[in-house]
């Protein structure tokens, strides 16, 4: 995930990224169909979509910049902007309210030195607050990238943030053995 | 055809029939409605048009629904009203006050729906009420108040259905949805001020228009563009003598609902500096009475050699201009007034009235051609609009010409050639006929008064013909009868359609 | 779970090697599938699901293989859509069918395909399932390799390709037709009906879309038989539903049950009744866009279709939150109103600022800035709201709304008055905005 801020002036996909939206050109029925994959491989490579990205959808896919926006404004998980190195995504939806969302929100609030929506001056960590993650039993719950953090204590919380402060992302109990 | 009922009443209509239309038509006005537009696809957002069938568990979207026979459809009653009645509320709820200083005040749909479904006393604190951004220029001609906008997305589909150019888009979710292009785009197309058109509030607006006047102030008249041979259907607003805006007139076999932006701003030509008001002789201003000897003079069948029109006058004017000519009128300069048309309403010709010259037999000729006609003529050249005299060569020929007449409406090189300049009227200052691309006749309305002392063009023509002693019609009635009969154009002048006349063609 | 349950759906939940295809096979799989390819006529296999009773376990509960006769015989291009978006608030079956046993699910998918006669089916994916997807593209690879995808399968002449497509953080997406706009490349938002996907759907063509639970009862129901799957539940709820069961209870976790057990026997034998110390007050029974029941209600109803339906709620998702007497129920509605607040996809008048002014009128009066009229104003909203607008996502904000209000005023009045009703303490201070 690419943290850099000035990542806006000069954009260009690595090739294999360029194979990808390629492939999924092929595979996809329309050009347009195959915008929301394309985004992906932009996202997965670069963290989010600059000025650059929207210029190779509108290219590759034959839609327009305002098409191209509309898709990135939409959808929450699509992003504009750099983004902090780790973005804590927090459900405050109503299971994991009942179970306890708030006081791992306001810990969090502590430990990291701002408030929920913020982002810390040295761009390490965002705190954001998101729906249901369908996690629901296992509350409370955060989501970071790929990975998907149950049972938070604060306790463990402090064990995440130990380790992220390392640079180390912590395998989650939703990461079994024997998958890729 | 398909049975329904609705109100009560037992219509029928076309299979297919949008419901919407045929509520319309019983009612003998739409439903309340904003993103619906029968020119545009059906987009269903804003709830409005929603009416009870029988039968149907909900009420249902006028506009999403064909007419099914034997349908029995309410319009007005409790539970359709009370449903307009709170969806319009939730149009208004974030809505800003913003009616004394909106230019769509007196026009829109919200102030009219209110009246008609509202009349309610708002629940909403005005400082709880969403913000957005507000008079963002977002093109040459249109600026956007994203606060004002009901989402209603008709802009949208324009830009996407119409000129395919998607310049505008609806970005984020809920009630942050806001209206916009995209970051580093303009709204820039040649059609953008149809959205404001069809903005059924104060959310697009005019840039040339804005905060120019009060739109119940203005005055409509029912005229064609003069921009190009399409000859869109126009209306021309207008107070006190100014033109402040035209507006496309809805003619299905023209122009639809729709007009160039290029064609919107003609009516600037009507108010520009250096019109001609006033009457000269080697630019020396004179008046039309001390003017009549001189030109009945220059204009006896003898005298005149050579008459030559454009295709900017009226089939009217082309007619008189004929018999000044004695049966012989030359079109002018085929090259002038060319540019590049597009696949919408455009067109390369870009004068109104070529058809009438072609109805009339005005052959036009290019710069060497007038220049030699001008040279051969030993008498009086009489030139009655365009600006033939911008071409080197026929500028050359008219300077070492006898006596030349220009009959025109601003200064411009013919005007200054020419010995003798009579100002007359533009489109807007007088009634006429143009005949479009398609050779379709259309007539056009006077808007505005004529400027200064400019004649209107036909009665001053019917005036030289008296001079030379020729009965001619006293009313533009009565010209249009005359024409009518002697041109065999199979309609009556007087009785024209209000879509227009193609003679030999399919006509409603 | 409890020993002697049925495994229709979750024979390999508690198995960490599930998603693997020698173990589904081993277990039996992709055996419904050689019996549908070559023993079956499509149409014989809709007649099958048809007659099992199985319902549509998304929310929406519509009968699935009614649902698949809609689309026209002899349509060319059909597609099919696998709803994998779960985002319904308090509801994670899906996550544990495509997380345990991903083959099931995909298995289901190609038969329901078959069945329908569609060439090209889509895995939508919530993008919040990042950590997920890997495994089902892995399983997805796996029957492309042992020939259940892709050209000719098992030699019946069948041609399916399946394409795993990632959400990116939408609830809209799972509204089928919302789910179509966004693999067509538009904002996801719903489309007007008519016309109707099964008619005119993704690309125009014929489109069926299913929720993960439907597809996934598929196998088993062609394995052992329509009859089978009926004698499981009551006569209008055939079958097993998959139990999403969050808050302070002994045992949350997903529950496979046959329809029509008695929620109080599902509280106490299968839950183990609420954590020590806490209380039950109220239920949301099937995830958060139905109407809450308090205790007692809850407590004579069994949970099926038509039993929920006369208790004035719905069955929905299966996505059952319990509500301990601990919890202020203005404050949970605040979450809630966010959240509708937060995913109406703004195209519509009445949802878009509809959910918006509710949202801002439960936080004034959580802010101790309520007003006697407010409670009326929040019934008046949610009346311009209900029953007009594109999709149920306006009734979906409406219903907890109404609900909430209809059974806990008293707690509404009291937030008003600035007295706190005895005993629920906040999780969230009251000043603390959003």
């Amino acid at each position: 995930m690419s943290n850099s801020v000035e990542g806006q002036t000069e954009f260009a996909l690595s090739p294999a990224g360029l194979a990808k939206i390629d492939g999924l050109i092929e595979r996809y029925p329309t050009k347009a169909s195959a915008i929301m994959p394309c985004i992906w491989v932009i996202m997965d490579e670069v963290g989010y979509v600059p000025e650059g990205g929207v210029e190779l959808l509108v290219e590759k896919l034959d839609v327009t910049r305002a098409r191209v926006h509309e898709i990135l404004t939409f959808y929450t998980m699509f992003r504009s902007e750099p983004q902090a190195e780790y973005t804590l995504q927090v459900c405050h939806n109503i299971s994991c309210h009942i179970m306890g969302a708030r006081p791992v929100i306001a810990h969090l609030e502590k430990r990291l030195g701002i408030r929920l929506g913020e982002t810390t001056p040295d761009r390490k960590f965002a705190l954001e607050g998101v729906e249901c993650l369908a996690a629901c039993g296992m509350g409370p719950c955060l989501q970071l990238g790929k990975h998907l953090y149950e049972h938070l204590t604060p306790e463990k919380i402090d064990g995440l943030l130990e380790n992220l402060r390392r640079g180390v992302v912590p395998r989650a109990d939703t990461e079994r053995e024997g998958v890729e | 055809m398909v049975k329904l009922t609705i109100d009560g009443k037992e219509m029928e209509f076309p299979e297919g029939t949008s419901l919407f239309d045929a509520c319309e038509k019983a009612r003998g006005e739409a439903l309340p409605h904003f993103c619906y537009h029968p020119d545009l696809s059906v987009a269903g957002v804003c709830r409005l048009c929603q009416v009870e069938v029988e039968g149907m568990p909900k009420l249902t979207i006028a506009c999403n629904t064909t007419i099914r026979p034997d349908m029995v459809v309410h319009t007005r009653s409790e539970k359709v009203t009370k449903a307009a009645n709170q969806i319009l509320e939730m149009h208004l709820i974030n809505h800003p006050v913003d009616c004394p200083i909106c230019d769509q005040a007196g026009e829109c749909g919200l102030q009219d729906q209110y009246m008609a479904y509202g009349l309610y006393d708002s629940q909403v604190e005005m400082a709880s009420k969403v913000n957005k951004a507000k008079a963002e220029v977002i093109g040459p001609h249109v600026v956007l108040d994203q606060e004002r906008c009901v989402l209603c997305s008709r802009c949208v589909r324009f830009c996407d259905e119409i000129t395919g150019t998607g310049e505008l888009g609806i970005y984020n979710r809920g009630d942050r949805a806001e209206l916009g292009t995209a970051p580093g785009t303009e709204l820039d197309n040649n059609y953008s001020l149809n959205t404001v058109d069809i903005c059924p509030v104060g959310a697009l607006t005019s840039r040339d228009f804005r905060f120019k006047k009060r739109v119940w102030m203005l005055k409509a008249a029912e005229s064609v563009c003069p921009g190009c041979a399409t000859g869109c259907n126009v209306r021309v607003d207008h107070e006190a003598g100014r033109i402040y805006r035209l507006k496309p007139r809805y003619n299905p076999d023209v122009n639809g609902s729709w007009m160039c932006d290029m064609g919107r701003m003609t009516y600037k030509d009507v108010h520009q500096a250096g019109r001609l008001t006033e009457p000269r002789i080697s630019g020396q201003t004179v008046r039309w009475t001390d003017l009549k000897e001189r030109l009945a003079g220059l204009t006896t069948a003898a005298a005149l050699k050579l008459v030559v029109g454009s295709p900017h006058q009226t089939l009217e004017e082309l007619y008189l201009l004929k018999k000044l000519g004695e049966g012989r009128l030359c079109g002018g300069l085929a090259a002038a007034d060319r540019g590049d048309g597009d696949d919408l309403l455009l067109d390369a010709d870009r004068s109104p009235n070529r058809g009438g010259l072609r109805i009339l037999d005005a052959a036009e000729t290019d710069g060497a051609g007038l220049a030699a006609m001008i040279g051969q003529a030993a008498g009086t050249v009489l030139i009655h609009g365009g600006n033939p005299a911008a071409d080197a060569a026929v500028a050359e020929a008219l300077a070492a010409a006898g006596d030349v007449i220009y009959l025109g409406t601003a200064e411009n090189e013919t005007a200054a050639a020419a010995a003798v300049v009579l100002p007359v009227a533009m489109w807007a200052e007088k009634p006429g006929v143009f005949v479009n691309k398609d050779g379709r006749l259309q007539e056009f309305k006077q808007a505005v008064a004529r400027q200064g002392n400019a004649r209107e063009d036909w009665r001053l023509l019917a005036e030289i013909l008296e001079l030379r002693g020729q009965d001619v019609p006293g009313s533009l009635k009565g010209l249009r009868e005359e024409m009518t009969a002697s041109l065999e154009l199979e309609v009556d002048l007087n009785r024209m359609p209000g879509s227009g006349f193609v003679p030999g063609g399919v006509n409603a | 779970m409890s020993p002697g349950d049925t495994k229709i759906l979750s024979a390999r939940f508690d198995r960490t090697d599930g998603h693997r295809l020698d173990v589904y096979e081993q277990d039996g799989g992709y055996k419904a599938l050689r019996l549908a390819l070559t023993g079956m006529k499509p149409a014989e296999v809709t007649a099958v699901v048809k007659e099992s009773g199985l319902r549509g376990r998304g929310g929406a509960g519509f009968p699935t293989g009614v649902k698949w006769g809609f689309v026209p015989k002899d349509a060319e291009d059909v597609y099919f859509f696998v709803n994998a978006d779960e985002s319904e608030p308090g509801t994670f079956k899906d996550r544990y069918c495509l997380d345990y046993d991903p083959h099931m699910t995909l298995e289901g998918t190609i038969i329901s395909c078959y069945a329908v006669g569609a060439k090209l089916a889509f895995i939508y994916i919530r993008g919040e399932f990042g950590w997920l997807i890997d495994r089902v593209q892995k399983a997805v690879d796996e029957a492309y390799a042992a020939g259940y995808l892709g050209r000719d399968i098992l030699g019946s002449g069948f041609d399916l390709d399946v394409i795993v497509h990632k959400g990116a953080g939408a609830y809209i997406c799972g509204e089928e037709t919302g789910l179509i706009n966004s693999v067509e490349g538009v904002k996801g938002q719903p489309k007007i009906k008519p016309p109707f996907p099964a008619v005119s759907g993704f690309l125009d063509k014929p489109t069926i879309v299913n929720n993960v639970e439907s597809v996934a009862a598929v196998p088993w129901i062609l394995n052992h038989g329509a009859a089978a799957y009926k004698a499981f539940g009551t006569e209008k709820s055939a079958g097993t539903k998959l139990w999403s069961v969050s808050g302070p209870v002994k045992n949350p976790g997903v529950y496979e049950v046959p329809l029509g057990i008695p929620f109080r026997e599902f509280f106490n034998d299968y839950l183990g009744g609420m954590v020590d110390g806490e209380d039950l007050k109220a239920v949301i029974v099937g995830g958060s866009s139905v109407p809450v029941l308090p205790a007692d209600e809850m407590m004579s109803c069994n949970l099926d279709y038509e039993s929920l339906s006369s208790a004035g709620t719905m069955l929905g998702s299966g996505g059952m939150i319990i509500i301990p007497a601990s919890c202020d129920m203005v404050e949970l509605i605040q979450v809630l109103m966010h959240f509708y607040y937060d995913e109406s996809c703004g195209q519509c008048t009445p949802c878009r600022e509809g959910t918006g002014w509710l949202h801002r009128i439960v936080k004034k009066m959580r802010r101790g800035e309520g007003t006697t009229g407010d409670i009326d104003l929040l019934e008046h909203v949610c009346n311009g709201m209900a029953g007009l607008t594109i999709c149920p996502l306006s009734d979906a904000a409406v219903m907890p709304m109404r609900s909430f209000i209809e059974k806990f005023r008293p707690e509404f009045e009291a937030l008003i008055k600035e007295t706190a009703p005895a005993g629920p303490q906040s999780r969230w201070p009251r000043g603390e905005q959003e």
